[in-house]
């Protein structure tokens, strides 16, 4: 599908606000749907349907490249034990992350995300610093 | 940091996760996914505890290995078949 006028966007205008119509890639190709609201993840951002999907950013139809991403370090405590409080919840009451496009598997995702970045980088950073002295 | 800093680091992220395919996960391979992760914070935690360093890390780094490991075992619990070891890109 070759995208619109409007689907072409630059970081002015991004992202995009509630009530929008977006499109998107997906397993079966190209899909739209009305925007409900952007949320940020612990890594990136997340688009909300109004039909409930969760769609990443870098999946966005004219969403701006280089991606914005947070950096580890920006996340407090508080918001990883929040979110590992939420995803607890949510397999504890029988949901299925391998639902995909749905909370559980967008939450997870970046947790997963995260929790790599998070610890490999200080893994690394100790490495070299062991290396140094 | 300036905005060529911001981009490369932004790019060093997409490749780091790429490679380490979680940038977006398969449906058959979050068990594998989560399994590796998890390998991971337990290598860090041993080193944490090993060398005595960054108690805020270490508390960190155990609260996030309990999570997973509850995740992964409702996960293997619901999985629908047995997962492939294969990596996305």
């Amino acid at each position: 599908m070759i995208p619109t006028a409007k689907q072409l966007r630059t970081e002015a205008d991004w992202p995009p606000e509630g009530g929008e119509m977006l499109g998107f890639k997906s397993s079966a190709g190209f899909e739209t749907g009305i925007l409900k609201e952007v949320r940020w993840g612990l890594v990136w951002r997340d688009f909300i349907l109004e039909d409930g999907r969760v769609i990443p950013e870098h999946r966005i139809s004219g969403s701006p490249h280089p991606q914005v991403w947070r950096r580890v370090d920006e996340v407090t405590a508080a918001e990883q034990e929040a979110c590992e409080e939420r995803l607890l919840n949510m397999a504890n009451s029988g949901m299925d992350p391998r639902k995909r496009d749905q909370l559980f598997w967008a939450e997870l995702n970046q947790y997963l995300a995260y929790t790599y970045l998070k610890f490999k980088k200080a893994g690394e950073q100790q490495g070299n610093q062991r290396t140094a002295s | 940091m300036s905005r060529s800093d911001e981009e490369n680091e932004g790019q060093r992220v997409w490749k780091a996760l790429s490679e380490a395919g979680l940038v977006e996960i398969r449906l058959e391979d979050f068990t594998d996914r989560l399994g590796e992760v998890k390998r991971l914070v337990s290598m860090r935690l041993r080193d944490l505890l090993n060398f005595a360093t960054g108690t805020q890390e270490c508390e960190s780094a155990a609260r996030s290995l309990a999570t997973l490991k509850g995740l992964e075992v409702r996960l293997q619990a619901t999985a629908p078949r047995q997962s492939k070891s294969s990596k996305n890109g």
